[in-house]
C-alpha cells in the first residue's frame, strides 16, 4: 500500500494519518482537560472559601465574580461545564478517539483505520463541538447550568436559570457535534478491528487495549445515538416548543408555561441510557492500558487473560442494563428500582475478576518502576477503592441516603475519572516513544506520579467523609446548612489539595511539550515489550510500517518465557 | 538486561509505592470513623444497619486488598536479589473462587437491600399523617389537607403571591386546608407521608436524619412515609440542582410531642380543628376486634 507524499496540510491539520489523528485528538483533549481542570479550582476556591472575595478574579470573570466574590449561577456553570468537558472531551476524546486510533491499527498490524476519511472527518466534527462547548462562557448568561446530566426543565425553559439561555442551547449544539463525531469513531474501531487484524492475529490474541477499543466502540455506537436524540428533542423542546420532556403546569418567573403531556423522566432515562454505558466507554481503555503496562512492566504475563476479555465483554454488556441506578429516588416505580439494584451489583463480579486478575499479574513479578507502571499501579489501586464505594450507591436502601451526597461524586471521581485519568496517564508515558520518537523525562514522569496519587486520594476520599455527613452535590455554599457546618475544615483541606493535584498537571504539560524536541531519542521498542506495536520503527511514518506488516505469531503477553534466552518473546517472532 | 529502562528498577520507587499505600489505607481508614451519618431521628435504622453492614464488608475488602497490593508491590520490586518473574498466568481455581466468593458476598446484600427497599417504598400505613409538599424556586411549601384529610384541588392558573399552592378556593375540600412555608410540623411517633409535587423544575426533598430522599417532578406527585421517632428540629434540604438558589432551599422539620401537635394545630390552625372535634378524627378505629 503506496502513501503519497504529504505537505502541511495534509500531515498536519486535515491528515488521513491515525497516528497523526490519535495525536491531534491528543492535543484538543488535553486542552480541554486544562480547561476543565481550571474550573474544578474554581469550585474549589468556592467550597474552600465560601464567599470570600478574590478581587484579582474580578478581572478574569467580570460578571461571574463581579467585586471578586463568586456569584451562585457562575458556580452552577462551573460545576456543569466541568462535568461536561471532562467526561466527555478529556475522559472520552484522549482514551477513546486519541488511543484508540493511534493505537488500533499499529496493534492489530494494519496500515491505517478502515475508513480514514471518516476518521479525519470525526476529527474535524468533534472540534466545532469543543469551540461551541468553550464560546458559551462568553455569551449573554454564560455557560449551561443544569448540571452535565442536564435535566429538565431547568436546562428546558430559559428563564429557569440564567445559563439555560443561550448557554444551554450551544451546550446542545456542541454535544450533538461530539456524538456525531464519536459515533463516527465508534463504527471505525469496530470495522477495523474485525477486518484488517494481520496475519495470526486471532482475536483471542489481541491486547487487551484492543479487546477493550472494541467494545467501547459498540458501546459508543449503540448508546450515543440515545443521547443524540434526547438533546434534539430537548432543543425542540427549548425552541420549538414540544413537549416531549414537559408536563402541563410548569409555573417559572410568574408565568405558566404553555407545555403540556411530556415528563422530565424521559429525559432522565434517555440520559442515563447513554450515561452509564459512557461511564464503560471511559473506563475499559483505561483497564486495557493497564493489562498491557503491567504485563510489560511486571516482565510476566498478564493473568487469566480469558476472563479478562470475558470481563470486558460482560461490562460491556451489563453497562446497558445499569442506567436506571441513577434514578431510584427519581420518581421511577419503585419495582424497577429493584430490577436495576441486581444488574448493578453483577456488574462488581466483573470488576472483582479484573482487580484479582492484576494483583496476580503484580504477584510473582519483577516490577520494574517506571512512570508508566507506576500509573498501572495506581489505576489498580483507584479502580478497587472506587469500585467498593459503588456497592453503597448500587444498593437502593442505602442509596437514598447517600444520593446526590459528595459520596457520590467522591465514588466516581475514583473508579470513573480517576481511574480513567491514570490509565490515561500511564498509557502517554508508555506509548509516547511510539507518539513522537521520543522519550518524555522519567524523573518528571515520577514527580507527576507521587504528586498526582497522593492529592488524588486527598483530594477525592475525604468526600466520602462529606457525603456520609450528608452533604449535598451542587451546592454553592453547603454552610447555609447547620448540619454542614462542622464540615468546613474538610472542605478546606480537599481545596487545599486540589490545587496541589492541579499544580501537578502542570509538570505533565510541560514535560508532555517539552520532551517532544528534547527528549532522549527513543529506540523502536525502549520497554522491551512484546506488542505488535513495537515491531514499528522509532518514529512510524505514514503507513507504519517499512515493509510487509509482520504476522502475529502469539499472544502479545510472552514474558519470562520459561527456556526463552530473553524475557520477552515479541509477538510478530515465530 | 543491559537495556532495561534507566533507573526503572530503583528500589526505592517500590518501597514508596507500598508505603503510600500503606498510609493511605490506615490513614483513610481512620479518619472515615469520625463521620458518622447525621443523628437518627426516624424508624429507618435498618438502612443503617445495612450501610454499616455493607461499610464493614467494603472496608474489609479495601483494606485487605489495598494492603496486599502495596505488599505485593513491595515484594516483587525488580531489583530485589535473585529477582526472578514467573510465567505462570492461569489458575481456573483461582479465578472461579474470586468470582464465585465476591457472587456469594454480594447476593445476601442484594436481597437485604431488595427487603428494606420494599419496606420503605411500601403503602404507607393507614394512620399516616398527610402532608403534600410543594417544590418551587427556591422555597418549600407544606400543604395541610385539615380535618377532612382531604387535599383541595390545585389549579397552576392560580398560582400567586398570595397563594403559592395555587389552590382552588371554590373546592369544598380546600375550606380546611392551610400552608406552610419551609416549615413542616409533624408529631413523633406516628407515620408520617409525605406527598409531593413541583411548581416549576425538579427539587429532592432531603431529610438527612431521617434517611429519606425523594425527587419532585413536575407533572407528577411522589411520595414518601417514614415515623419519627425523635422531637426536635431538624433541617430540610434541596437535593436535586434546582436553579441558582439551590444552595439555599433549605426548610425545617420540627417532630412534636401528640399532645404538643395538637395544641401547636389548634394554635395555629383554628379552622383545621374546628370541624373536626378531636383532632384525631382521621386516625383509624383502634381496632376491629
Amino acid at each position: 500500500m503506496e502513501h503519497e507524499k504529504q505537505g502541511f496540510v495534509s500531515k498536519y491539520i486535515f491528515s488521513f494519518d491515525h497516528k497523526m489523528i490519535g495525536k491531534q485528538y491528543f492535543t484538543l483533549a488535553m486542552s480541554m482537560g486544562f480547561i476543565g481542570g481550571i474550573l474544578a479550582v474554581l469550585i474549589r476556591l468556592q467550597l474552600g472559601f465560601p464567599s470570600q472575595p478574590w478581587p484579582f478574579l474580578e478581572n478574569l470573570f467580570p460578571v461571574g465574580m463581579a467585586s471578586g466574590i463568586m456569584t451562585p449561577e457562575f458556580y452552577v456553570s462551573l460545576f456543569t461545564m466541568h462535568g461536561t468537558i471532562m467526561v466527555f472531551f478529556l475522559l472520552s476524546l484522549l482514551p477513546v478517539s486519541g488511543f484508540g486510533n493511534f493505537l488500533i491499527p499499529l496493534q492489530i498490524g494494519a496500515r491505517d483505520m478502515a475508513f480514514p476519511f471518516l476518521n479525519m472527518l470525526s476529527f474535524w466534527t468533534v472540534v466545532p463541538g469543543a469551540i461551541i462547548i468553550i464560546i458559551s462562557f462568553f455569551v449573554e448568561g454564560g455557560a449551561a447550568a443544569s448540571g452535565w446530566t442536564a435535566y429538565p426543565p431547568l436546562s428546558a425553559i430559559r428563564s429557569a436559570i440564567p445559563g439555560s439561555d443561550l448557554g444551554q442551547t450551544l451546550w446542545l449544539v456542541g454535544m450533538i457535534f461530539f456524538v456525531a463525531s464519536f459515533t463516527m469513531g465508534g463504527l471505525n474501531f469496530v470495522v477495523t478491528i474485525l477486518n484488517l487484524r494481520t496475519k495470526g492475529l486471532r482475536m483471542m490474541r489481541m491486547p487487551l487495549t484492543t479487546w477493550a477499543q472494541f467494545v467501547v466502540g459498540i458501546l459508543g455506537l449503540l448508546s450515543f445515538p440515545a443521547l443524540a436524540a434526547g438533546a434534539l428533542l430537548l432543543t425542540f423542546d427549548r425552541s420549538l416548543g414540544t413537549s416531549f420532556f414537559l408536563p402541563a403546569g410548569i409555573f417559572i418567573g410568574d408565568t405558566l408555561m404553555p407545555h403540556e403531556g411530556g415528563t422530565p423522566l424521559l429525559w432522565q432515562h434517555l440520559f442515563w441510557f447513554l450515561g452509564h454505558p459512557e461511564v464503560y466507554i471511559i473506563m475499559l481503555p483505561a483497564m486495557g492500558f493497564t493489562s498491557d503496562i503491567l504485563a510489560t512492566f511486571c516482565r510476566r504475563p498478564i493473568f487469566g487473560y480469558r476472563s479478562m476479555v470475558y470481563a470486558i465483554m460482560a461490562i460491556g454488556t451489563l453497562s446497558f442494563l445499569v442506567w436506571g441506578h441513577h434514578m431510584f429516588v427519581s420518581g421511577m416505580s419503585p419495582f424497577l428500582g429493584s430490577l436495576f439494584v441486581v444488574t448493578t451489583l453483577a456488574i462488581a463480579i466483573p470488576s472483582a475478576v479484573k482487580a484479582f486478575n492484576w494483583l496476580f499479574t503484580i504477584a510473582r513479578a519483577r516490577i520494574q518502576f517506571t512512570s508508566a507502571s507506576l500509573f498501572g499501579l495506581g489505576v489498580v489501586s483507584l479502580f478497587v477503592t472506587g469500585g467498593l464505594t459503588g456497592i453503597f450507591l448500587g444498593t437502593n436502601a442505602v442509596d437514598i441516603q447517600l444520593h446526590d451526597t459528595y459520596f457520590v461524586v467522591g465514588h466516581f471521581h475514583f473508579i470513573m475519572a480517576g481511574a480513567g485519568l491514570f490509565g490515561a496517564f500511564g498509557a502517554v508515558y508508555y506509548w509516547y516513544p511510539k507518539m513522537f520518537g521520543r522519550m518524555l523525562s522519567e524523573r518528571l514522569g515520577k514527580i507527576h506520579f507521587w504528586i498526582t496519587f497522593v492529592a488524588y486520594y486527598a483530594v477525592f476520599f475525604p468526600m466520602h467523609y462529606l457525603g456520609v455527613s450528608g452533604m449535598m452535590r451542587r451546592i454553592y455554599d453547603p454552610n447555609v446548612y447547620e448540619f454542614l457546618q462542622p464540615l468546613q475544615p474538610v472542605n478546606l483541606f480537599i481545596t487545599i489539595a486540589a490545587f496541589v493535584l492541579f499544580a501537578g498537571q502542570l509538570i505533565f504539560i510541560y514535560n508532555y511539550f517539552v520532551s517532544m524536541r528534547r527528549g532522549a531519542p527513543a529506540t523502536a521498542n525502549p520497554w522491551n515489550a512484546a506488542g505488535l506495536e513495537w515491531s514499528t520503527p522509532a518514529y512510524p511514518g505514514h503507513g507504519n510500517w517499512e515493509g510487509e506488516i509482520p504476522p502475529a505469531h502469539r499472544w502479545p503477553y510472552d514474558y519470562s518465557e520459561p527456556g526463552k534466552k530473553r524475557d520477552f518473546t515479541p509477538q510478530w517472532e515465530a | 538486561m543491559a537495556d532495561e529502562p534507566k533507573g526503572s528498577r530503583g528500589s526505592l520507587q517500590g518501597i514508596a509505592m507500598a508505603v503510600v499505600i500503606w498510609a493511605i489505607v490506615v490513614l483513610s481508614s481512620l479518619y472515615y470513623v469520625r463521620y458518622g451519618v447525621p443523628e437518627l431521628a426516624s424508624d429507618r435504622g435498618y438502612l443503617d444497619s445495612l450501610y454499616y453492614v455493607i461499610l464493614g464488608i467494603t472496608g474489609a475488602a479495601y483494606i485487605l486488598y489495598q494492603l496486599a497490593l502495596g505488599y505485593v508491590i513491595y515484594r516483587y520490586r525488580g531489583d530485589r536479589p535473585g529477582a526472578e518473574s514467573s510465567y505462570w498466568h492461569e489458575s481456573h481455581k483461582l479465578e472461579l473462587t474470586w468470582t464465585i466468593g465476591t457472587a456469594a458476598i454480594l447476593i445476601p446484600i442484594v436481597f437485604t437491600g431488595l427487603i428494606y427497599w420494599e419496606r420503605v417504598r411500601g403503602p404507607a400505613p393507614e394512620d399516616a399523617v398527610t402532608v403534600m409538599a410543594v417544590g418551587a424556586q427556591f422555597q418549600w411549601d407544606f400543604h395541610y389537607p385539615g380535618a377532612d384529610g382531604e387535599f383541595g384541588r390545585f389549579d397552576p392558573t392560580l398560582y400567586a403571591i398570595d397563594n403559592q399552592i395555587g389552590l382552588d378556593e371554590t373546592d369544598p375540600a380546600a375550606a380546611d386546608d392551610w400552608v406552610l412555608t419551609n416549615q413542616l410540623v409533624i408529631p413523633v411517633n406516628r407515620p408520617a407521608r409525605i406527598l409531593m409535587r413541583s411548581k416549576d423544575v425538579q427539587h429532592a426533598i432531603f431529610l438527612p436524619n431521617f434517611r429519606v430522599k425523594q425527587d419532585l417532578v413536575p407533572g407528577m406527585t411522589t411520595e414518601v412515609w417514614f415515623t419519627p421517632v425523635k422531637t426536635g428540629s431538624y433541617e430540610v434540604a434541596c437535593a436535586e440542582l434546582c436553579g441558582l438558589g439551590h444552595y439555599r432551599m433549605r426548610a425545617f422539620l420540627e417532630v412534636m410531642e401528640e399532645a404538643d401537635y395538637r395544641q401547636w394545630l389548634s394554635d395555629n390552625a383554628p379552622a383545621a380543628v374546628a370541624d373536626a372535634g378531636e383532632p384525631a378524627a382521621d386516625a383509624p378505629p383502634a381496632s376491629a376486634e
